[in-house]
């Protein structure tokens, strides 16, 4: 059974790696299942098997910089004494790093995502379990530690910050600069603007006041109806509860 | 795509505007002031606004992030006999370029060396050991050598161009007439020379192999573990000038290193024909044995026969005390003093140069030269400069950037010496200048 698997996970990578030179090569509208099946040496219902559609090649791709990045991390010896932007910092840097090869391939993720309605951003989240679990992590040993406040709507924490590395990725893809260098400085820099946010009270302020202003304001003018129409007070009873979850 | 920090010029222009702002203040408050105060008082307020005004410039340019406060360094140095307080702020300034984090060394190290830095050294300190110029120092061990490796900020020299540009705005208030350009020149070559790594190994490689002496260290450069933009050499263990000083050495151990500093560069000078022009105490190293280290070879200058024929000269007639007519036609041979009518030119030389050359002989007067005794030396030159400068005569438009480094690299030097209350034995030195 075991045998199986790893055979399962080596085919499954060997046409992912078929698949991604052909995208490169011809573009991902051009690529052929069919070619690519024939590139990696694997029969055509096989492919299939393994990616019902094209759009699941992508997919497994991001997940599988993932997987490979999860290890690299894993390797880091003292990675516990880095700062929590330190480690995130270092999650994106090596995802970027292990993008580089395929530049070109990135490139053209990037374009239907951002360019087309190709491919929905979507549905990139239910593959990243990954990364905001690794994001997680990260966050909780730092709340732990102290390292910063709990910060309000924590658990929607990792999920913004993949979207943050989308934007990174998007910077990275058009910049020309030597060796990226202005990708770099622009990680640096904006994780410094995290970093901060972070250490500051400034979100869990934010979310005070915005909380104050729903309720006080937007939740009375509710009120007003409900004397009118009963149905109302059950929608407000509804979003108490949704506030008091979110919490 | 363009990012960061102040990205136009315009952005980083406003930067300095308000610096401008803060030294006009800094300087009428001085002004206000001294005006009620006693002599004694007088002089201590001076002091607290010199101290003040190069915090403001150092500042400014330190939020400027880029290249700035190396710029900052080099034409402060340039400018030669600033006062004392605009030294030490900028050796202060070695630290507010930007730090690189745990996450950016293991990155610029994997981009550079083909490895994560686990992978290439035994042991990899992520701690900065120091500031370096336009990075950081780490300390790392492989194969049982200690060795320290220099890392550059990623994007720093493309910053060059903006930042130069920016503050030649600035300084040409500094600067009456507007001679400052050939000067911006030449520090922008010695800048670009310093942003690359390669060039600063060559240079250190040639001053390991060429020279010659008992006393002084100069590190070894592991070649496999180094490009454009990190640097990797032998770590050389001992005292910071700031250490050595606060352990309280005696006279003898502070005219020895004095000694040493001053005979390596006129060795340098006439040997090798290069000098380390960067006169920073943090390129010095207070080593066991007597030792010296030398580090940081990233602004030298390399000087031709022509050059050191006639800077030689002119030291030798300079310490002859020869005529000035003779002295004007000389400096005017070093493009020093413009072509003109003679006694223009001699006008010249006697109004704004000659009261300069004056204290900068005086060293070489005696054997020796004591720092101690002399304590007012930089103080008494900048003096004199802010006089010239007052006069406001026609300006040099042809400086002679090589004389402009040499002098001002001497001129460091004797501001260390002053810090050290060392004496100097200036006849080795003066050997070499006669020949």
């Amino acid at each position: 059974m075991k045998v199986t698997q790893s055979a399962k996970e080596k085919t499954k990578a060997k046409i992912l790696a078929s698949a991604v030179d052909l995208i490169i090569e011809k573009g991902f509208k051009n690529a052929s299942m069919r070619e690519m099946a024939k590139n990696a040496g694997v029969s055509n219902p096989t492919i299939y098997n393994y990616f019902p559609t094209k759009e699941k090649i992508l997919y497994a791709y991001v997940e599988q910089k993932h997987k490979e990045t999860a290890l690299i991390l894993q390797e880091i010896e003292d990675f516990n004494t880095y700062t929590l932007r330190e480690q995130l910092q270092t999650l994106i840097e090596t995802e970027l790093e292990l993008y580089l090869e395929d530049r070109e391939f990135v490139l053209q993720i990037s374009d239907m995502v951002f360019h087309s309605a190709g491919l929905k951003l979507e549905s990139l989240y239910s593959n990243n379990e990954i990364f905001t679990d690794m994001v997680k992590d990260m966050l909780e040993i730092a709340i732990e530690a102290e390292e910063i406040p709990r910060p309000p709507l924590e658990e929607h924490l990792p999920r913004l910050f993949w979207d943050y590395y989308i934007m990174v990725v998007a910077y990275w893809v058009k910049d020309d600069s030597e060796m990226f260098e202005n990708t770099t400085q622009f990680i640096d820099h904006s994780l410094g603007v995290i970093e901060a946010l972070l250490q500051s009270s400034i979100m869990n302020k934010a979310h005070d006041l915005g909380m104050f202003l729903f309720k006080t304001h937007l939740l009375s003018s509710l009120e007003k109806f409900s004397v009118k129409k009963a149905g109302l007070s059950k929608l407000k009873r509804k979003l108490f509860e949704g506030i008091e979850n979110a919490k | 795509m363009q990012s960061k920090i102040p990205t136009t010029k315009m952005a980083r222009g406003g930067v300095v505007g308000k610096a401008m702002l803060k030294i006009g203040v800094a300087s009428s408050k001085g002004v206000v002031k001294r005006a009620f105060m006693s002599k004694d008082k007088r002089a201590e307020s001076q002091k607290e606004t010199h101290a003040e005004i190069a915090k403001v410039i150092i500042e400014s340019l330190g939020t400027l992030k880029g290249i700035s406060v190396k710029i900052a360094q080099q034409v402060a140095l340039g400018l030669p006999f600033l006062p004392k307080e605009y030294l030490d702020e900028i050796s202060k300034s070695f630290n507010s370029i930007p730090p690189i984090n745990k996450a950016l060394i293991r990155k610029i190290i994997k981009q550079e060396l083909g490895n994560y830095p686990q992978n290439i050294f035994d042991n990899f300190e992520n701690n900065a050991f120091g500031a370096a110029s336009l990075g950081q120092v780490h300390i790392a061990t492989k194969d049982d050598r200690k060795l320290a490796i220099k890392v550059q900020y990623p994007g720093i020299a493309k910053s060059i161009d903006s930042d130069l540009g920016v503050l030649k705005f600035a300084l040409t208030r500094f600067a009456k007439g507007g001679n400052i350009d050939h000067l911006m020149g030449e520090v922008e070559a010695r800048l670009k020379e310093e942003v690359d790594y390669e060039i600063e190994a060559d240079n250190t490689e040639h001053f390991y192999k060429n020279l010659k002496h008992d006393l002084i260290v100069i590190p070894k450069v592991d070649r496999e573990l180094s490009t454009k933009t990190v640097l990797t050499s032998s770590f050389l263990e001992g005292d910071g000038f700031e250490e050595f000083l606060a352990k309280n050495p005696t006279q003898k151990e502070k005219n020895h290193y004095a000694q040493l500093i001053f005979d390596s560069f006129f060795m340098g000078l006439y040997h090798m024909q290069m000098i380390h022009a960067d006169p920073n105490p943090g390129n010095f190293i207070f080593m066991v044995d007597k030792k010296l280290g030398l580090i940081d070879f990233g602004c030298v200058k390399r000087l031709d026969d022509e050059f050191l024929t006639s800077f030689s000269k002119l030291h030798v007639s300079l310490m002859d005390v020869l005529p000035d007519e003779e002295i004007t036609q000389q400096y005017a041979d070093l493009r020093m003093i413009d072509r003109d009518t003679p006694l223009k030119m001699l006008e010249f030389y006697q109004e704004v140069i000659k009261p300069l050359d004056r204290i900068y002989i005086e060293i070489f007067e005696g054997d020796t030269y004591d720092f101690k005794e002399h304590n007012d030396f930089s103080e008494r030159g900048f003096k004199t400069i802010m006089e010239v400068q007052k006069k406001s005569i026609t300006a040099v438009h042809n400086m002679n950037e090589d004389y402009i480094f040499v002098d001002r690299t001497l001129l460091g030097y004797y501001a260390m010496f002053e810090k050290m209350e060392a004496t100097i034995d200036t006849t080795f030195a003066k050997r070499l200048v006669r020949y």
